[in-house]
């Protein structure tokens, strides 16, 4: 069973416009072949009945002097004058055949008496009985018996139909087609409302307002559709300013408190105190780098993140990167599989690091402890390629391009770890203002991250075509 | 069997309604069959202005069945709203202002004494061969056991009498 909510509007549209003009003629043009049908019949018995009339009128005589061949020659007649009629009968006043007539090749007559005791005509499903009396001097003397063949009925029967089926069709076409033709009115535009909110959520441009002059539902939709994304951009923008100032104003507190608390982490000789300064200068070193993430997203959000563009040695960096992770992780083992060049890169070294401590750090995160964590690099004629591999958890398929919007946790509930899910996104806008790209490859059983940044004699190319 | 039956039984009963008359049929029923023909030609027949007096008389020339036959009949039917009187023919003078003048077999008058005396507005019928050749207007024959008649239209017309197309068609026609 299709329930009516999954079709869509389009769809339904159609449907019922062709379902109603179905129905509708469907209703016409029975009405139309039953009254038209009925009236067929109605003059075929009247005409059945007169013609039975003069047959009695002229048989008359022949009954009264007992003359049974003068009525047979009548009924011969009906061979010409109306050769539908198959059999046909004359009784006398006792009801007993007085002279009958079958066409050629047919039994003899026996007469229905039973459907015409009260009626002058009886149509059954190929025959019309008529029975008319003969009557003289206000006497009846005897009946007309007539059984005709509708073979004629059978075939403008079958002409309507046949009418009525292409009608109906005819109608059918063309009901599909006006359908089509307004449903695009209506199916289309929600259909362009819904492409701009698809965009809208994967661009995060609330900023683009749909254009749609009608005045109808449709254009209500929009128009309140517009309004609330002004609104969404502006509490956006209220938030992304908020989030700019709160964590600005966060981060001055923190900084003095990480100094003192490092000045009681050197002056600390106790061992209890000592591991409580440790783990207290710990947690302030997490909350640090949140609040850093968070004032990376605000100026990546208000166009002011800067990079600081200079040579470095790509292959040093990786190197300080993975021996800075494997002092945070106890047990993970981070290895780098190619053999180190001395390769140069043209960019901001500090936001590369963020990057490669972010992704080896996510590393560590999301996959079993005493894993191994394998960095490896590559280098074709345009780009650098840094391989993050991890035995963790994966990244399902249809979460691979999330996962570096902002905000994002996995949908996977089983999974509980910290953060503001901030760290992807911020690696992909620094990536991307590399000129590089950022991806995931993941088959379930752990997953690969990737990305590029372009070769130095490249990197000219490359912004001239952006 | 029950068919079988039947059939006979059809046979049997629709007889005497072919006017078929069999040998074992007596003078009666072909009298009563004659007596209704004799009826049924009045429903046929144009007296025009021959039509006079209050009742519609019959008269019948010579002995026979027919007179009680038409007696039965006028006891229960009329023509043209008339009184049916059946009258035996005693003496010529009876044939007068008679409209039908039906001479029987037993008849003892001579034919041509009895058309001269019928005369204009009386429809004769008889039941002898030949009879509708020598002048009466309607003629019984039996033919193929059957009971039929023969008409002179020249009789008919010289009475000044019409005869309705419907009975003429069944009619034996001779001049």
């Amino acid at each position: 069973m299709i329930k009516l909510n999954d079709i869509s509007i389009r769809n339904k549209l159609i449907l019922m416009q062709v379902f109603t003009s179905v129905v509708v003629f469907g209703i016409v043009f029975g009405v139309f072949i039953i009254t038209d049908i009925s009236s067929y019949k109605q003059r075929k018995a009247d005409s059945m009945i007169s013609l039975a009339q003069v047959i009695g009128t002229n048989s008359i005589s022949s009954i009264q002097f007992q003359d049974p061949e003068s009525a047979t020659e009548i009924l011969q007649e009906l061979h010409t004058v109306a050769p539908e009629i198959i059999h046909a009968a004359i009784t006398n006043d006792e009801g007993e055949i007085f002279a009958n007539y079958s066409k050629s090749g047919l039994d003899s007559f026996k007469i229905p008496a039973y459907i015409l005791r009260n009626r002058s005509s009886v149509f059954t499903e190929h025959q019309l009985f008529v029975a008319n009396p003969i009557v003289s001097n206000n006497k009846v003397i005897g009946k007309v018996y007539l059984e005709v063949q509708l073979t004629e009925l059978q075939q403008i029967k079958e002409y309507k139909y046949k009418i009525a089926i292409v009608l109906l069709l005819v109608a059918l076409v063309f009901s599909f087609l006006i359908a089509l033709l307004i449903q695009s009115y209506i199916s289309k535009r929600l259909l362009k409302l819904v492409k701009t909110m698809k965009n809208v959520r994967k661009t995060g441009e609330f900023s683009k307002p749909v254009n749609d002059t009608g005045k109808d539902e449709i254009g209500t939709l929009t128009k309140a559709y517009n309004l609330l994304m002004e609104e969404i951009e502006e509490s956006q923008r209220k938030k992304d300013e908020f989030i700019g100032i709160a964590s600005h104003e966060l981060k001055t507190p923190l900084t003095s408190i990480k100094g003192y608390v490092e000045m009681l982490n050197l002056m600390e000789d106790d061992p209890t105190k000592k591991q409580f300064v440790g783990k207290a200068l710990g947690n302030i070193n997490k909350l640090e780098s949140l609040v850093k993430d968070l004032l990376d997203v605000s100026k990546i959000q208000s166009g002011q993140l800067q990079l600081n563009m200079n040579e470095f040695n790509m292959d040093e960096l990786i190197d300080e990167a993975i021996a800075a992770s494997q002092v945070n992780t106890g047990t993970h083992q981070i290895i780098r599989e190619d053999h180190p060049g001395n390769e140069i890169i043209y960019g901001d070294k500090q936001r590369i690091e963020q990057v490669l401590l972010n992704l080896l750090s996510n590393a560590i995160k999301y996959s079993p402890g005493e894993s191994k964590v394998i960095v490896d690099t590559k280098k074709n004629e345009k780009e650098f390629i840094i391989k993050i591999k991890d035995n963790g958890i994966g990244v399902p398929a249809e979460e691979q391009l999330e996962i570096f919007e902002r905000f994002y946790r996995t949908k996977d509930i089983s999974i509980h770890i910290s953060g503001f899910g901030l760290g992807l996104y911020i690696c992909r806008d620094i990536i991307n203002r590399h000129y590089g790209r950022i991806w995931v490859e993941s088959t379930g059983k752990g997953s690969i991250f990737y990305f590029t940044l372009p070769l130095k004699h490249t990197l000219s190319t490359q912004q001239t075509e952006v | 069997m029950n068919t079988l039956f039947k059939k006979y039984f059809l046979l049997i009963f629709l007889c005497p309604f072919c006017g078929s008359l069999s040998a074992q049929q007596n003078a009666e029923q072909e009298a009563n069959l004659k007596a209704a023909f004799i009826y049924n030609f009045t429903k046929y027949i144009d007296w025009g202005s021959y039509e006079h007096g209050n009742d519609f008389i019959i008269a019948v020339a010579g002995e026979s069945p027919i007179t009680q036959s038409l007696q039965e009949i006028a006891r229960t039917s009329r023509v043209d709203d008339k009184i049916m009187i059946i009258k035996k023919v005693a003496r010529p003078s009876d044939i007068d202002d008679c409209n039908i003048l039906f001479i029987t077999k037993e008849c003892r008058y001579p034919l041509d004494f009895l058309l001269k005396k019928a005369g204009p507005g009386v429809l004769t019928i008889s039941e002898e061969d030949g009879f509708a050749e020598r002048g009466t207007a309607f003629n019984f024959v039996i033919l193929n056991d059957r009971l039929k008649f023969e008409a002179n239209l020249k009789a008919i017309s010289s009475a000044g009498l019409k005869a309705g197309a419907q009975l003429l068609k069944l009619a034996i026609i001779v001049d």
